[in-house]
């Protein structure tokens, strides 16, 4: 199934987001940050999309590794001199360090990557609700340590002075590479196992399929795209605080997955981009905006409404996503004009999409 | 073949086989199995009937992994593999298939079959490979695109054996392949459990209710009751078997299993 669609769901994740970094590079500086943030949360997306698309565990922890991503580039990347004023705590080792840009990166993700094996070892065995809630704890505990240690961050405080050298461009870069890397696991034949261990893990064992295993290399994978795209958003912000790479983000990153489709890539791009776009955009509308002809303003609070009605539409009337799950093809999109083409007569007379037979699913 | 059930003598099978050696199995103090030993060998096809609840699939999962026995041996050519991992069942050669199809639902056909290639080790390659021989050799060419939840029962339960014979195995175990199949497809799934046998030198161990399927293509048949196993011998022993007509008649599983016997 993914074999034959394999370059062009790529291709096509790839152009889209070179459209929406070409509509940013031409948009005004306060709007380009918009268009920032939605490839910034593409990285993160593809991060999420990696485990839970690939292993259909749930997980509510990832920007843990965001947030390890985030703070761990944030910290290196600031000047040695107001270090020492802006956290006086500061591990001396620290302190004492600062990188570039690009090599915090490399090492946020390299943190991410490897908090997530530590993490993931003990919580691969979970699936359903109790992954769901193991990971939250995962996500508070991750939280608290970073805003309490002072030795590794600055605690409760706002870490600033953080070069912003993340633009559109370096974006789009952060966001292509992930895309790639999330692509080339999926097509990898490890990849492929888990997804038979997501389809049913018991028929995976049976065909050698080493569940666990697969998870935890999902979930390390995904932890390092997840921290590479913290770094991202540290270096896009300049500033940020441990509640920035908490509960809000985690949700909004889900929604985009859940609402885009998490079964495919292109769910991930087209939920990804969508849901940070239209997120921006409801957020500055809460301040009033110009829609065409008339000046639209929101009540304060509107966009998380708006963004939860959509999930929950999304969830209630294609629980597969947007995309169905599916990956993009040219032959896909030549059936969808089809249909589109068609009569309504005929659309009526249309076969059932072929969803199958409930045919019974049991546990041994 | 006769008295396959009760291999008293290590040395008499030679390599190769599948044995269990006075497997027992309990749960919560209910034994489920008890001392049961039995022998399978490349070229047969081995029947496993009784009743709802006399250990038939307990046996399977002892066998393939899912689950340990309480007591006794489980033996792979020779390999003690009572403390194996099923992954690693897997790839020595033992494939099952499931009461339920379990097959991945939302991947193609082709996936399904190949997945299976690559679950065991092979590279991409071969693995494809394998999955254009299946597809051709179980014709199933022309739905290799299809989603597996999309399809017909009877088509389920092929793509089922094509998956288990994607791993190369040594043996395949079947739990209850023919439940729910129309005649039709009893017809042709009765000359594809053959074929494992004859075209892929996989012997099969195969649990089920239908006693057409079973008398039609099994060289010997075992009959386990209440977790023991009462009766063996060639399909027409067991016809005339007083006790398995017993154990039968005495449990509610009488009325699946007297259909064709």
């Amino acid at each position: 199934m993914t074999r034959l669609r394999v370059p062009q769901t790529l291709l096509a994740s790839i152009a889209l987001l070179a459209i929406v970094a070409l509509l940013g590079s031409g948009a005004s500086a306060s709007t380009q940050q918009d268009y920032i943030s939605a490839l910034v949360s593409a990285t993160i997306v593809y991060g999420l999309y990696m485990f839970v698309g690939s292993s259909g565990v749930i997980s509510f922890g990832h920007i843990s590794f965001a947030a390890i991503g985030a703070f761990s580039a944030g910290v290196l990347t600031i000047p040695v001199g107001p270090k020492h004023l802006t956290m006086p705590g500061l591990w001396p080792f620290l302190a004492q360090h600062s990188v570039s840009s690009l090599e915090s990166l490399v090492i946020a993700a390299v943190l991410g990557g490897v908090s997530a094996l530590v993490i993931g070892f003990p919580l691969m065995r979970l699936s359903g609700i109790a992954a769901g809630i193991a990971t939250f704890a995962v996500l508070q505990i991750t939280y608290n340590v970073l805003n309490q240690w002072t030795l590794i961050g600055p605690g409760p405080t706002t870490l600033a002075l953080v070069p912003t050298t993340t633009g559109i461009w370096v974006s789009l870069l952060g966001a292509i590479f992930s895309a790639i890397v999330a692509f080339a696991y999926q097509s990898s034949r490890r990849g492929r196992l888990l997804r038979a261990a997501r389809e049913d893990a018991a028929a995976a064992q049976a065909i050698g399929v080493h569940v666990v295993r697969e998870r935890l290399l999902a979930f390390g994978l995904s932890g390092a795209i997840c921290g590479l795209g913290g770094a991202l958003l540290v270096h896009q912000l300049g500033s940020i605080t441990t509640d920035q790479v908490y509960l809000e983000l985690t949700f909004l990153t889900l929604a985009m997955l859940v609402i885009g489709g998490s079964g495919s890539l292109w769910g991930a791009t087209v939920g990804a981009l969508a849901i940070s776009l239209l997120d921006s955009f409801l957020n500055t509308a809460e301040n009033s905006v110009h829609v065409v002809f008339f000046e639209l303003t929101l009540p304060n609070g509107s966009s998380d409404v708006i963004l939860g009605i959509i999930m929950t539409l999304v969830i209630l009337f294609r629980p597969q996503g947007l995309t169905g799950g599916s990956e993009f093809s040219l032959a896909g999109l030549a059936r969808v004009g089809r249909l589109i083409a068609a009569s309504p007569a005929k659309l009526r007379h249309r076969p059932a999409r072929s969803e199958g037979p409930p045919a019974p699913r049991t546990d041994m | 073949m006769d008295g396959g059930a009760l291999p008293d003598d290590a040395h008499r099978w030679p390599q190769g086989s599948l044995r269990a050696t006075d497997v027992s199995r309990s749960f919560e103090g209910v034994e489920a199995l008890r001392d049961v030993s039995l022998a399978i060998e490349r070229h047969e096809v081995v029947g496993l009937i009784g009743p709802n609840g006399a250990g038939k699939t307990t046996l399977i999962n002892l066998i393939t992994g899912f689950d340990r026995p309480s007591a006794g041996r489980i033996e792979l050519g020779g390999d003690d593999i009572t403390g194996w991992l099923t992954i690693r069942r897997a790839r020595a050669g033992l494939a099952r298939t499931f009461q339920h199809g379990h097959l991945f639902r939302a991947l193609s056909v082709r996936e399904n079959i190949e997945l299976a290639a690559l679950g065991v080790g092979m590279r991409a390659a071969a693995a494809a490979r394998i999955a254009d021989e299946l597809l051709d050799a179980l014709e199933l060419r022309a739905r290799a695109g299809v989603a597996a939840g999309a399809l017909a029962h009877g088509e389920e339960q092929k793509v089922g054996v094509a998956r288990a014979l994607a791993s190369r195995p040594r043996y395949v175990l079947m739990d209850e392949p023919a439940a729910g199949l129309s005649e039709a497809d009893i017809e042709s799934f009765s000359s594809l459990v053959r074929r494992i046998r004859d075209d892929y030198a996989a012997g099969v161990l195969l649990v089920d209710h239908n006693m057409a399927v079973i008398m039609d293509v099994c060289d010997r048949i075992l009959v386990l009751d209440q977790g023991r196993l009462i009766a063996a011998g060639t399909p027409a022993e067991i016809r005339t078997n007083i006790d398995v007509t017993a154990a039968y008649l005495g449990s509610t599983g009488v009325r699946e299993a007297g259909g064709g016997g």
